[in-house]
């Protein structure tokens, strides 16, 4: 215990750290903040709940299913399952203006594409134009790799089934079928259209598919999908595009075109139509349902209740809450004078 | 050696030995040859032989086998066994739902921290074995003695120990340099008494070996011991020395054991008996044991539980595949889009390893290695607390056990030993009471005490911690006969040794208190110089007188007192006493003058916690003492059984008629904060047991000086105890003892004003009747206090195992001695006191501190703080991993049972690692509820961790149950707004994970009460993180690197601009986070009310301290002269004025505990 400036080596150091004296903020809630805290919340989602309600009712939607169940159904001659093309013809009557720009999705149900071995069933490479893996396409596209030895391009369950029927739409004017023209462009993500699929550099097109074959389900090869614009073609066309963008749910709908040519672009008048449809793709088996929609957009989107419902629900809830809370206080506050 | 074995049998056949057989362990002198084969040896998994070799071995790796070990001691832990198992299923390419290197990255970097931590700790351990089986000592071969280590000394070795040594082995004294063979040893690592002990040797073997020069005459000695086989029995020893013929019987007494200390004497030669793990002290230790903590085995049950869960869970959903695909075989024909397997069952039997390996992450790898950095961190605090620090030793506190920081939030017993842990053991004469005048004040602090002038004293050494000048005039001016009495008294009734250093005499005694009063004497001018058989030099104010001792009237237990009859240089006959007052006073003549005074100083003594002894003289006149020595004589020569009895008679003849002349005080101190510590703790829930090898007397004495025990504390003895605990409704027989006590108002006042003090033989009965214990264990807790005094090392270790096997509350062990060791061990927290006893403790301690009242910091303010972070850490971290990993299960419904994972695998990797570990860390490290030192002043908030509030069973289970609601929400709210819309996977994954990510933010930002800078930057770069690696590996640059591995490319550029993503990640959050807002808004609502009752509670316990000094009195003495063991019996009944209402703090007390 020597007394003159000792040397304490072990001495711990006196920071604020080390002594856990860090300076720090120490939230004091009261119910104070805490009850009007939630009003606020509830409200504040109430608020969302309500735009989003009324947002969502002032988006039309015109759907139809048309997977051909019952004998009456024009679709029901093709709702067997054939080989060979079918085409049915769909009347219906629109009671009001539809307004544009009008988004046709073509819609499925009980379709499980986020089934994992078919989620996985792709080869990336080859779907970014690798021409390797045209000659051997990845292991992940089993079974549907290769077909009679030769591989398979595009590779996987995903490409081969994809959705093959197409739609005409004609307005009934006066009796004459007046075309309702759109096309299919617009409607693929930009950067899978920009940057995950790609075609191979090899011009023509064809010749980067030598030695390959298209996929079973398939009634023409890749390079066929569109062969008048070939910023539509092979891996980027862009109905392939959406397909291979899997779905999340069993039933879901995707987008087939915009119906933004003129004079449809301003949306579809009330009337009666006519839907030609290339009936191909067999969904009975499988007990599900095909649809087509019509419907117009609104910054959310499409139309969705359910969130606006939600919001409202959750909003209720929390200033309930708070109206509980604050009949707790109340009997706490004052303990002592009851 | 067969001419030992002929004389052996020549001599039993001469002289028939009466010896009783039985005794197994043979130890042969000075024959290597006979021992060398019997060595105790180990090959692999192999072992023979018999005798122990002196080597300790506490460290378990050598390098051939550290990795070994290690990965089975790593792989032990079930949670790495489950890792390794994911990682072998997740690189089968059939069943990988995650890519393999998701799991094996941390998992090797658990395993390779682990074991360079375990390295590290078993180097050090074999450090400190090294040196102590390198420590020296003097061997015996071939007629001269060698330097040896300790490591090479084998049994029947025939050792010299010189002064001060510590003994290496079991020995057998042969002979020491001192007359008779005497030798002192100091048993401190044993039994924590400081004071010496005395052994001696055999008569035989002390006339023999010693005539003749030594070496030869001992390389000679060829006696042949048998003895029992090595046991942990410190105080007992059964043998018989086989030796020229005679059989010799040996005991305790001529044995000296390994760790004591040899002193006073200037060689002792002994014989090895037992070595290394044989040895009694080693016996004594317990076996290392792993500890883990409470928490932890909560924890490790819950971890369980979910691994059970998520098997089940795997089994449902397996099924679930099965029937799903042979739902899909049977409706669509070969040609599927659905790539499902031919076989349903085979099918179901792979999805059931994808969903295990997709479960996975519910039992996060990353918790482990978080938990073990938690730890590490709060030791690392522990070890940098400067209110830990001790400056006067340059001592740190140190958390030598990293993995037990949580626990010492949550301790429910302390047991301490008492010297050197409670006490500082050292006693120092603070007062005295001559004639009726009180000289010295033991109110001031002993170091504050104003040193009187003695240079006038040339054999002062100094030491003496009282100031009474008055006393000093009395003396020097022989003023006062009374005075001269006293110190002659002091000076001459002991049985004190005087060695001399530098000029002055140092003394060495049997006991502490004795050493004081000595010591005190000697600093006055009454020094004692020396003594022989029969006569005491002592120096009085520089004038040497003689006195012939005539007759020395030595302490018992029983006695209590002690007197010397001493013939004075002037002839007269004198008889001194001193005593414990209860035995002086009632030998005391009638109408002394100053007797009341007397009383009321002894009162005033006792109030204090001063250890009290009473002084008083008689003349003896010639005739009666001629006649007393002769009686004496012819009943000392009675070599029958009554003779202690009338021994005992004779000496009260001559112990009658005293003269009271005074009373000494002196003061055990405690270690400085001790009362303080000890009370913060009572009130912070704590049960404080004492365990001591100490006396009772000794023991209950310090109960009452460190307010352990309440002046108006009813002691329960053995006796009570047993009638107790043999009646048939002991709770009922309890209750009924405590309220023969007037004061008995309400009872649970009355329960907590009670303590238990049990011995060592007492203890040892609970062996016996196994059924005791919890009945003991359920009085326990009602009292006050448990004392155990007696208890041997091992005894120490059998009352934590009671306490541990009888209750579920956590034990901590306080020690400082190697007797401690085994009780340190055996705790669930051992802590070591770094005191003056050597480092034994200490080294197997978990946690080591410098003062008994670090202890306060350590467990109020470390231990919980360290309980609550690492409570709420595991509580988050359950939900935050189970919430994420369960929703795989609800997604199961909807994808056809497929091990669809509903996040990008990078997610999976980074979330637990970079998303949200953070902040949670953060929380881990710094949060506080309370301050340090608000933790210190309401110790009330301790409860929470001996309740386990924030770890039981059912805490962790509706953690678990909240995140089963969070998954369920963070499923269906984005199920229900994809539902039927164009919205891909993809973005659905991405605001599942938004929305996860935000979830746990939140959450740990609620659980957060204590915002530092690091805090909230970890929130914040969690947050940012989130978003920054989800755009790079939804970035087009790694796209083209890997498209597989990277084939989220797109979805955050498209789905952060879309406002539905962000509304439904927003409305997913605030409903998942909702229960947790709610029950902290009403935790906050209600709080209110309680925390006024907190504040007007807590305010009056810190007067408490300021009354401590004012309990009611009770007058206690106590004499702690003893040498041997014993069992003195305390009186404790209380007189009138002490049955008052108890003081106002109890009151307070109870207020608080409501």
């Amino acid at each position: 215990m020597a007394k003159q400036a000792p040397d304490f080596a072990n001495r711990p150091d006196n920071t604020a750290f080390t002594q856990q004296r860090l300076p720090a903020w120490q939230p004091m809630l009261s119910a104070g903040i805490v009850i009007p805290g939630f009003v606020l919340i509830g409200l504040a989602f109430i608020g969302i709940g309500v735009a989003l309600l009324v947002t969502s009712q002032s988006i039309q939607v015109f759907e139809m299913d048309y997977t051909g169940v019952g004998n009456n159904h024009p679709c029901f001659h093709c709702s067997d399952p054939k080989p060979k093309p079918c085409v049915c013809k769909l009347n219906f009557t629109i009671d009001f203006f539809l307004k544009g720009p009008v988004f046709f999705y073509y819609g499925l149900s009980n379709y499980f594409q986020n089934y994992r071995k078919y989620s996985v069933s792709k080869d990336d490479d080859q779907l970014s134009g690798n021409l390797k893996n045209f000659e051997s396409p990845s292991d992940t596209c089993s079974p549907y790799q290769r077909d009679n030895n030769k591989p398979i391009v595009p590779c996987g369950s995903i490409a081969n089934s994809m959705f093959n029927d197409t739609f005409k739409l004609y307005q009934n004017v006066n009796a004459t079928m007046k075309p309702v023209n759109f096309d299919g462009k617009g409607i693929a993500w930009w950067t899978d259209y920009n940057i995950k699929y790609r075609n191979p550099d090899t011009t023509p097109l064809r010749n980067a598919f030598n030695n390959t074959v298209k996929p079973i389900f398939w009634p023409v090869p890749a390079y066929e999908l569109d062969p008048k614009d070939p910023a539509n073609n092979g891996f980027i066309n862009q109905n392939f595009l959406v397909w291979m963008r899997t779905a999340a749910l069993p039933d879901f709908r995707k987008l087939y075109a915009r119906i933004n040519d003129p004079p449809y672009a301003e949306g579809l008048p009330a009337g009666s139509y006519m839907l030609e449809i290339q009936y191909n793709y067999p969904v009975l088996a499988f007990g599900g349902t095909k649809k087509v929609v019509f419907s117009n957009v609104s910054w959310m989107g499409g139309k969705n209740d359910f969130l606006g419902i939600a919001y409202l629900v959750i909003g209720t809830l929390c200033v309930l809450m708070s109206i509980v809370m604050l009949i707790v206080y109340a009997k706490f506050k004052f303990p002592e004078e009851d | 050696m067969e001419i030992i074995v002929c004389k052996m049998v020549a001599g039993s056949n001469s002289r028939p030995i009466v010896c009783p057989t039985g005794l197994t362990w043979e130890v042969r002198a000075n024959s290597p040859r006979y021992h060398k084969p019997r060595q105790k040896k180990s090959f692999l998994c192999f072992r023979w032989g018999r005798y122990a070799d002196n080597v300790i071995r506490s460290h378990k790796f050598s390098p051939l086998t550290f990795l070994p070990l290690t990965l089975y001691e790593q792989f032990q832990r079930v949670a790495n066994l489950y890792f390794l198992l994911m990682v072998v299923l997740q690189s089968v390419p059939v069943i990988s739902a995650i890519p393999w290197y998701i799991t094996i990255i941390p998992l090797a970097i658990i395993l390779s921290v682990r074991g360079m931590k375990d390295l590290a700790i078993d180097t050090a351990r074999r450090r400190s074995d090294a040196a102590i089986n390198s420590r020296p000592c003097d061997v015996l071969v071939s007629q001269s003695f060698n330097k040896g280590k300790w490591k090479d000394l084998h049994v029947g070795d025939v050792l010299r120990i010189h002064k001060d040594q510590v003994i290496p082995a079991d020995l057998l004294l042969l002979c020491s340099s001192e007359p008779h063979s005497l030798c002192y040893v100091e048993t401190a690592d044993i039994d924590g008494e400081t004071n010496l002990k005395y052994r001696q040797a055999l008569s035989a073997t002390h006339s023999e070996l010693t005539s003749r020069p030594s070496q030869e005459t001992l390389a000679a000695f060829d006696g042949v011991v048998l003895c029992e086989e090595p046991n942990n029995r410190l105080y007992v020893f059964r043998g018989q020395l086989h030796w020229r013929g005679k059989c010799l019987l040996l005991e305790n007494e001529h044995i000296l054991l390994r760790g004591t200390v040899l002193r006073n004497t200037e060689f002792a030669y002994g014989l090895a008996i037992y070595t290394g793990a044989d040895t009694k002290i080693m016996r004594n230790c317990g076996k290392l044991r792993v500890k883990t903590t409470q928490t932890e085995r909560v924890f490790n049950r819950v971890v369980m539980g979910i691994v059970l869960s998520v098997l089940l869970t795997a089994v449902l959903l397996a099924i679930g595949a099965g029937v799903f695909s042979s739902w899909v075989m049977s409706h669509t024909g070969a040609l599927t889009p659905l790539v499902v397997d031919g076989n349903p069952v085979y099918a179901g039997f792979l999805m059931f390893w994808s969903y295990i390996i997709l479960l996975s992450p519910a039992m996060p790898i990353a918790l482990y290695i978080s938990f073990e950095v938690i730890h590490s961190v709060h030791s690392l605090f522990i070890n940098w607390d400067l209110e830990m620090y001790w400056q006067p030793a340059d001592r740190p506190a140190q958390a030598r056990n990293t993995s037990l920081n949580e626990e010492l939030g949550q301790v429910g017993y302390l047991l301490s030993d008492k010297t050197g842990t409670l006490t500082q053991n050292r006693l120092l004469f603070r007062q005295c009471c001559i004639a009726g005048e009180i000289y010295g004040d033991a109110s001031v602090r002993a170091e504050e005490v104003e040193p009187m002038d003695l240079s006038w004293n040339p054999f002062s050494r100094g030491g003496l911690f009282m100031t009474a000048p008055g006393l000093l005039d009395k003396l020097r001016g022989r003023r006062c006969p009374f005075s001269t009495e006293f110190l002659r008294a002091l000076s001459l009734c002991h049985t004190v040794m005087a060695e001399w250093k530098e000029e002055t005499p140092v003394y060495q005694a049997a006991s502490p208190d004795e050493e004081a009063l000595v010591g005190a004497a000697r600093e006055l001018g009454w020094v004692f110089l020396s003594r022989t058989r029969d006569c005491v030099a002592v120096s009085e104010l520089g004038v040497t007188r003689q006195y012939q001792l005539l007759a020395l009237l030595d302490f018992t237990s029983k006695r209590r007192r002690m007197s010397v009859l001493v013939r004075e240089p002037e002839g007269g006959l004198k008889l001194y006493s001193k005593g414990a007052d209860i035995v002086i006073l009632e030998r005391l003549q009638k109408d002394l003058p100053y007797q009341e005074a007397i009383e009321r100083a002894l009162e005033s003594f006792a109030q204090a916690c001063l250890r009290t002894l009473c002084v008083a003289v008689r003349s003896v006149s010639e005739a009666s003492w001629e006649q007393w020595s002769k009686t004496l004589d012819q009943s000392a020569a009675m070599a029958t059984v009554d003779r202690e009895a009338l021994l005992e008679k004779l000496y009260d003849q001559m112990e009658r008629e005293l003269q009271l002349i005074g009373v000494t005080a002196i003061e055990d101190r405690l270690q400085e904060g001790v009362p303080e510590t000890i009370a913060l703790l009572k009130q912070a829930g704590l049960k404080v047991w004492v365990l001591t090898g100490d006396k009772k007397e000794t023991a209950v004495n310090i109960g009452y000086s460190c307010k352990l025990l309440d002046p108006e504390t009813r002691l329960v003895e053995w006796q009570e105890l047993r009638q107790i605990l043999q009646s048939p409704d002991p709770e009922l027989s309890f209750l009924k003892a405590r309220q023969t006590e007037l004061w008995a108002v309400d009872k649970q006042a009355a329960g907590a004003k009670t303590a238990l003090v049990l011995t060592g033989p007492e203890l040892a009965e609970f062996d016996q009747r196994p059924e005791w214990g919890a009945t003991f264990m359920s009085l326990a807790e009602r009292c006050q206090s448990v004392l155990c005094c007696r208890v041997t090392p091992g005894q120490k270790a059998d009352v934590i195992t009671l306490v541990k096997k009888h209750t579920s509350a956590v034990t901590m062990s306080v020690g400082d001695g190697a007797n401690d060791v085994n009780m340190i061990k055996t705790a669930h927290v051992g802590v070591g006191i770094a005191g003056v006893e050597g480092s034994q403790a200490v080294q197997n301690a978990d946690f080591a501190l410098s003062q008994f009242r670090f202890l306060q910091r350590l467990l109020l303010v470390h231990g919980r703080w360290s309980y609550r972070r690492i409570s709420l850490f595991l509580l988050y971290f359950l939900f935050k991993t189970c919430g994420f990993a369960l929703v795989h299960v609800w997604f199961g419904f909807f994808n056809g049972f497929s091990a669809q994972s509903l996040y990008e695998t990078w997610f999976i990797a980074l979330y637990t690692v970079f998303y949200t570990a953070f902040p949670v860390m953060c929380l881990a490290f710094f949060e506080q509820d309370a301050s340090a030192e608000s933790s210190l002043k309401w110790p009330e908030l301790y409860k929470t961790g001996q309740r386990q509030e924030l770890s039981s069973p059912l805490v962790m289970s509706s953690s678990l149950l909240y995140a089963v609601y969070t998954s369920l929400v963070l499923f269906f709210i984005p199920f229900g707004v994809y539902y039927d819309t164009d919205y891909d996977y993809q973005t659905m994954a991405l605001t599942v994970a938004l929305a996860a990510t935000l979830t746990a933010t939140i959450e740990i930002v609620l659980l957060t009460r204590y915002w530092t800078k690091f805090n909230a930057l970890a929130v914040l770069v969690s947050v940012v993180l989130f978003f920054l690696c989800t755009r790079i590996t939804h970035g087009s640059f790694l796209f083209r690197k890997a498209p597989q591995d990277y084939y989220f490319i797109g979805v955050s550029d498209k789905a952060f601009m879309d406002p539905l993503v962000w509304l439904a990640a927003l409305l997913t959050t605030w409903t998942a986070v909702l229960p947790s807002f709610t029950a902290l808004a009403l935790r906050v609502v209600l709080s209110m009310h309680d925390k006024h009752r907190v504040h007007s509670a807590s305010r009056q316990p810190v007067e408490l301290r300021a009354q401590w000094r004012r309990g009611a009195p009770l007058r206690r003495s106590s004499h702690a002269l003893s040498r041997g063991g014993g069992t003195g019996v305390r009186s404790t009944v209380p007189t009138v004025e002490e049955m008052v209402a108890p003081p106002p703090g109890s009151r307070v007390n109870s207020r608080v505990q409501q």
